[in-house]
């Protein structure tokens, strides 16, 4: 017994809890009918307070005492929105701003970046340098930029600030959203804090099925073909030319499964709560050029760099050639932030000058962009274009990422034989993949309709569906659950 | 209220549903195909980790197999690693220890396969890629797979001798299955029919196993094979050269890794 007390509430490093795992169901069991209870006008305080408390206790399952960080930010930041929006004097309203930015951008530069800039600096003066032995908090990215816009919208007036600290502290540690996103936007999510209301039934089963479909993507999904992937990863110049390419094609599946699983999961357990996140993926890999694939792609962070990167640079308001620099700057800054390395950077930049191409572009192909061979071509390039990149985000090294590229185009091809044997040994793997891009075929509002189907049907239904979900992962719980690739961000 | 009571009871049940299943850690579906457990009740009842034990006579054999120390042979080997799922952990490693030492590798991987698939309609295959690729030095990673077959002796004996006469004269080391539960004597014969200095006991060892409760992980699956280069030198009848791998490896050669799969209904 004290050994499943110790799974449910003690904090073990580097094994960070999961939507998808059992103990975070177990501690949800518990969880839900206190909410339940709670999630009443007449109680919201003691909601918000007991939300915070789970949040806070979540946090610290995944990050131990790292949980000091989240609330010292929550702290420090509602103080100053309270001095910036009740000071008149511009000096001091900046000057507050400065303060909560160095703050925050601090504690995410010195956990995430500070290896990273003294390893450079050593190697441009040629000192040697001890690498600090630093944990990166879990999520702390996320929290961070919801912290930076919460307190740029306070200054530029978009929104005021909350009352009380309780609302803040929600908001920023609201435990569907705190590891891996979306992230959530002040303006968006106050509101909903202010005027709780409880979930209807239909907001509690939509959610539930947003929450299974979450599961499937990442459990069943992407945990199974990353198996695969992994060991064309692992040995870049191991596997055939055909072997390699199907490993950069199950990785390019695998990443938006897992993370748009995560983001399917956040924002259906929010809305089983009665909150309202926005979207994060929308097909991205339907997207016919790289500016359509951004706005489908981690939406939560691209309209975030748009609104606090991009537009305060200047956006496209400063000329063409500007707009050039300032859509690479902000890609930039894009790739840094999901990782200190300069595969990340280069990433980003790959990206930027992949939008640049293709905003010059695009008014010489007039008419021509609606004719379907046209379309055709564009899909696949962006698709190319956009995989091979990811072979930069997943390989070990910036060396094994060209020998993982290389390997398609010098490796040996095995003819029909060895795609028989690919076929005959990757079975499963192959109709997960199927199973996935048909996914993308269909229509948009294929899932809305199967969600709606789903929050009409009978009880039994629903709980069949569950079980045999669950039992799904189970049988196809082979290796080891990797965690979800944006925890590391 | 009423709608949270319903969800609660969804998920509750299943709790109960997935708790009850576990108490019976794995409902066979078929004879090959059982119904996974969430492990739950082992949470809960603190049901022990399954070790596997080692029979005294199979370390009897390893005892008596043992040779002297012979010295190590340090040219460059062309070696074929060839074996079931388990060549998943053990071939990038083996492949780093190749980079570092000079060596070629050939790893052949047949997922499912046993003794009995190698040993029978496999025979051809194997003498196939021998003939291919002309290795010098076999690594064998089998066994995994017939950790429960009745008769061992009967059933895999044949077909282990089968593979070491494949080999001809090539020197060889057949790593042992990394038991999960006591074998039913797939040890005893593999040990019984390898030359002396040729099979290295996994059983007994400490592993870090996957979710599946089978296959090592990724890093212990290095730490084995680990194990593996560090017996080699003193209880191996033939050692070759084999350092730890040390990062940034050397440099591949074309062709120097080359990485296989088999179909798995051939």
């Amino acid at each position: 017994m004290q050994h499943v007390l110790d799974l449910l509430f003690g904090y073990h490093e580097g094994e960070p809890m999961l939507f998808s795992s059992g103990t975070f169901w177990a501690l949800f069991l518990l969880f839900l009918p206190l909410y339940a209870l709670l999630s009443t006008r007449r109680n919201r305080t003691m909601m918000l307070a007991f939300v915070l408390l789970f949040s806070l206790f979540f946090y610290y399952k995944s990050s131990g005492l790292f949980v000091g960080l989240l609330a010292a930010t929550s702290v420090v930041d509602w103080g100053l929105s309270q001095v910036i929006a009740r000071s008149s004097s511009r000096a001091m309203r900046r000057a507050c701003v400065g303060v909560s930015l160095v703050f925050s951008l601090g504690i995410l530069g010195y956990f995430k970046y500070a290896n990273f800039f003294m390893m450079n600096l050593s190697a441009i003066v040629g000192s040697n340098f001890q690498p600090l032995e630093l944990v990166l908090p879990v999520g702390i990215s996320f929290y961070t930029f919801q912290s930076v816009s919460y307190i740029i919208d306070v200054y530029k007036g978009t929104i005021a600030p909350t009352r009380r600290w309780l609302d803040y502290a929600f908001f920023l540690s609201f435990f569907p959203a705190l590891v891996a996103g979306p992230i959530v936007r002040a303006k968006d999510f106050l509101g909903q804090i202010a005027e709780h209301r409880p979930a209807s039934r239909h907001d509690l089963y939509y959610g539930f099925w947003l929450v299974l479909v979450g599961v499937v993507k990442k459990a069943i999904v992407a945990d199974y073909i990353a198996q695969y992937n992994d060991l064309i990863f692992q040995s870049p110049t191991g596997y055939n030319a055909f072997e390699t390419l199907m490993g950069i094609i199950g990785y390019t599946m695998q990443i938006y499964c897992d993370f748009s699983g995560y983001s399917d999961m956040a924002i259906g357990l929010a809305l089983v709560m009665g909150f309202r996140l926005n979207e994060n993926f929308n097909f991205p890999y339907k997207s016919q050029n790289l500016t359509d694939f951004w706005r489908r792609w981690h939406i939560s962070l691209s309209t975030w760099l748009r609104d606090y990167v991009y537009i305060p640079l200047g956006g496209n308001r400063k000329g063409t050639a500007r707009t050039y620099v300032n859509n690479m700057a902000t890609m930039l800054v894009g790739g840094l932030w999901h990782g200190a390395a300069w595969k990340f950077v280069f990433w980003g930049g790959m990206h930027g000058a992949g939008l640049a191409v293709h905003k010059a572009a695009k008014p010489h192909l007039g008419a021509w962009s609606d004719v379907w061979p046209v379309r055709a071509l564009s899909w696949l390039v962006t698709m190319v274009f956009v995989a091979c990149l990811w072979v930069f985000f997943r390989a070990d090294s910036w060396g094994d990422s060209w020998l993982v590229l290389r390997q398609v185009f010098v490796g040996e091809w095995p003819g029909m034989a060895g795609v028989s044997a690919f076929a005959s040994a990757r079975m499963l793997w192959l109709a997960l993949m199927v199973l996935i891009i048909s996914a993308h075929a269909l229509p948009s509002d294929w899932r809305m309709r199967a969600g709606e189907a789903f929050v009409r049907s009978r009880l039994w239904v629903k709980f069949l569906i569950f079980v045999i979900i669950v039992q799904a992962v189970l049988q196809l719980q082979g290796e080891d659950v990797a965690p979800f690739i944006y925890f590391q961000f | 209220m009423r709608h949270y009571r319903e969800l609660w009871l969804i998920l509750a049940g299943g709790f109960a549903l997935f708790f009850v299943l576990s108490v019976f850690d794995g409902i066979a579906l078929t004879e090959d195909y059982e119904l996974r457990s969430a492990g739950f009740a082992k949470a809960v009842f603190g049901g022990r980790e399954a070790v596997a034990e080692v029979p005294e006579h199979v370390e009897e054999i390893a005892e008596e197999a043992k040779v002297k120390d012979v010295p190590t042979d340090t040219t460059s080997q062309t070696i074929l690693f060839i074996g079931d799922s388990m060549l998943d952990g053990l071939s990038p490693r083996m492949a780093d220890y190749c980079l570092q030492n000079g060596h070629k590798l050939v790893s052949y991987r047949w997922y499912s396969s046993s003794t009995s698939k190698w040993g029978a309609q496999g025979t051809e295959f194997l003498r196939g890629i021998l003939a291919q690729y002309k290795p010098t030095y076999v690594f064998i990673c089998l066994g995994a797979n017939e950790l429960f077959v009745s008769k061992p002796a009967e059933k895999c004996g044949p077909a282990v001798e089968r593979i070491l006469e494949s080999l001809g004269r090539t020197p060889y080391v057949w790593i042992g299955p990394p038991n999960w539960k006591p074998d039913t004597g797939i040890n005893d014969v593999i040990a019984s029919k390898s030359a002396p200095g040729c099979f290295f006991l996994s059983n007994g060892m400490e592993f870090e196993r996957k979710k599946d409760g089978a296959h090592p992980t990724a890093a212990s699956a290095v730490e084995w094979l680990d194990s593996v280069m560090r017996w080699m030198p003193h209880n191996c009848a033939h050692p070759i050269r084999m350092e730890v791998p040390q990062k940034p490896l050397p440099a591949k050669a074309p062709g120097q890794i080359i990485i296989k799969l088999r179909n798995p209904n051939e």
